[in-house]
């Protein structure tokens, strides 16, 4: 287990930091100048321009820039805005609560629900919960999570609210309480559809996966043996199959939560949430390089400590893995 | 030659293990793939849309950035048969040139996303363990850190907002998991037997990848080449949408999507309109890929 660990610290090691040299070369070649960005009509004069570009570290040699990068990335000071001059710290803590509230329980719904849809569907096979995980993951594939959270927000917003279309004529107003987060109002009822529609392209991705894994085992001859003896199917089905059938799910898992980001994006694109997502892609259409290198550095971060954290878990999982991996 | 011989001969010439097959691998996944119906109901639906971009002309009479009518028009009004938008641009005409620029758009960066993944991929996985293969697959774990969304979001904000700047970012998010893909896949390929023979008669390393790899590894190709075209569509549509691909006034589906956000609660056709065709559109392409998944499987063959 040593020497994999070692191996396993020292690629995430070298990932993070391949992957952030590869974003601050993108981002020093992105246009967007902070004397454009704060001079705007106005002409300002040469030392004004000079002065800017002092500030921001502009005037350095590339070299001494990416090593300023890093010596500021040490001290954990992701630098300035060039339109506001706001700290990107501060706008990292503002976007991270929303953020984090919607991952923490976009995983819950996510892991909970793949974990049961999948049990379910293998444990009856072709029942109704089967087919209905089948169809929903081969349709979520096609479908992007901003389409599905438009149209959540539709059936579950627009429908039970308003009544205005000849065709959709519902005569029925719902109680105040259906108003489950359709409108993010920082409510932590707010919360319950954005994660719903962020977990759930996943949760029925992993569902499958569970599913036919569970199934598998299921085939195998000890568990044949374990049914012969007379264990109870409960028994079977938890402590035997669910517990070996869980590894792809916790790789799968682990490369889940590192696309998730993509996913967080086009959610609080969606419902209007203040999040990372939605900040670093209004800061890109700002052309604000400090803005979107400084949260990208910590979705990086935070994707490599995620998949390092799943990969390590496999020992803790499965005993198997512990001792061959040490082996080698 | 004795009677017993002649009968175990004739026993053995009716074992179907022993027969050759009547329908060659190809024409075998041929046959299963049309009896998938979901795949073949994909077929049509793409072949509907692939018409409809190539007939294009015929089928407009506006332009897709006129501002053909005063007022936002519900669908069904005649000359306006899908609607228009919220400034008065016909929806219909808009539609059918967003569909046009996905497929060709899916069409492109798939196949050159497929290409570099095969080279880079096909390369680490031949020279499996050596520096070759530490140098491409650290890359490949590289690009895998990085969220796709900010790759797309770097070089889309430098390069700008043109086509052919949309298409390479797509290619530079979609390259590297075709290239793991078919890193595992020629590893596998280059521990068995065949090549071993292959090999041990004097076969170079460029013959043998070329004539025994390579053909062992394009279905694998095939079917990812149609899951690339449907994942290009769908991340097109997730950058525009967000604002960091197409912008107005192109006409493409995520554009659409963006601009009808506003109007969901008053006038929902403006996203039901482009977000049923985007559907539809890669629900049929992941259909296929599924159908030529199962059709292309070796382990399926003969089976209906």
């Amino acid at each position: 287990m040593g020497s994999y660990l070692v191996k396993r610290l020292l690629l995430t090691v070298f990932v993070v930091w391949a992957a952030l040299t590869l974003m601050f070369i993108l981002f020093y070649v992105m246009p967007g100048d902070p004397v454009e960005l704060k001079g705007g009509e106005k002409a300002l004069t040469e030392t004004v321009k000079n002065n800017i570009r002092e500030k921001y570290g502009l005037n350095d040699s590339v070299p001494m820039q990416y090593v300023h990068y890093w010596g500021r990335l040490v001290k954990f000071d992701l630098g300035n805005s060039y339109q506001n001059d706001e700290s990107v710290n501060h706008t990292l803590g503002q976007g991270i609560k929303t953020s984090g509230r919607l991952l923490l329980f976009g995983g819950i719904v996510q892991v909970v629900g793949g974990l049961g849809l999948g049990f379910i569907a293998a444990a009856k096979q072709y029942s109704f919960a089967d087919k209905f995980t089948t169809v929903l993951s081969v349709i979520l594939q096609a479908i992007p999570v901003f389409v599905s959270g438009l149209l959540a927000q539709f059936l579950f917003g627009v429908i039970p609210f308003k009544n205005h279309w000849g065709w959709l004529n519902f005569n029925i107003r719902w109680p105040e309480k259906w108003y489950l987060g359709v409108i993010p109002n920082g409510n932590w009822k707010g919360i319950i559809l954005p994660s719903i529609v962020i977990a759930i392209v996943e949760m029925a991705y992993l569902a499958r996966l569970l599913r036919s894994s569970m199934l598998e085992v299921l085939r195998a001859d000890y568990l044949r043996t374990a049914a012969a003896k007379g264990l109870p199917r409960r028994t079977i089905l938890v402590k035997h199959a669910l517990r070996n059938a869980i590894i792809p799910f916790i790789t799968a898992l682990g490369l889940t939560l590192v696309s998730i980001f993509g996913i967080a994006v086009q959610t609080e694109g969606v419902f209007s949430l203040p999040g990372l997502g939605s900040k670093i892609a209004e800061a890109a259409i700002g052309q604000d390089a400090p803005v979107v290198l400084g949260l990208s550095t910590v979705v990086i971060l935070f994707a490599a400590l995620l998949t390092l954290l799943v990969d390590l878990s496999y020992g803790f999982i499965d005993p198997r893995i512990r001792l061959t991996k040490g082996d080698k | 030659m004795n009677a017993p011989e002649t009968a175990a001969l004739a026993a053995l010439a009716a074992d179907p293990v022993l027969q050759t097959p009547e329908l060659t691998y190809w024409q075998d996944a041929r046959k299963r793939f049309f009896r998938n119906r979901l795949a073949v109901v994909g077929l049509v639906v793409l072949l509907f849309f692939i018409l409809v971009a190539i007939f294009k002309n015929f089928l407009i009479t506006k332009g897709y950035n006129d501002l053909t009518s005063n007022i936002l028009k519900r669908p069904g009004d005649s000359r306006w048969w899908l609607g228009t938008d919220d400034q008065g641009r016909d929806l219909f005409t808009r539609v059918v040139l967003a569909i046009g620029t996905s497929l060709s758009l899916g069409a492109l960066v798939a196949t050159f996303s497929i290409l570099i993944g095969v080279v880079f991929g096909g390369l680490a996985g031949f020279y499996g363990g050596s520096w070759v293969d530490s140098l491409i697959s650290r890359l490949i774990d590289t690009f895998y850190a990085i969220p796709y969304i900010i790759i797309g979001i770097a070089m889309i904000s430098i390069f700008g907002s043109k086509f052919s700047v949309v298409v390479s970012s797509l290619i530079v998010t979609g390259w590297y998991s075709t290239a793991r893909l078919f890193r595992a896949s020629v590893l596998q390929v280059r521990s068995s037997d065949y090549i071993e023979a292959a090999r041990a008669t004097g076969a170079g390393n460029l013959r043998i990848f070329l004539s025994h790899v390579l053909p062992n590894a394009i279905p694998a190709v095939i079917v990812t080449m149609g899951f690339a075209v449907s994942s290009a569509i769908l991340t097109e549509s997730i950058f525009s949408f967000l604002g960091i691909g197409f912008i107005e006034p192109k006409p493409t589906l995520g554009v659409m999507i963006r601009g009808a956000r506003n109007y969901l609660s008053s006038d929902p056709h403006l996203f039901f309109v482009p977000g049923g065709v985007l559907m539809l559109l890669t629900l049929a392409v992941v259909l296929i890929a599924d159908g030529l998944r199962d059709a292309l499987d070796p382990k399926l063959r003969g089976a209906s």
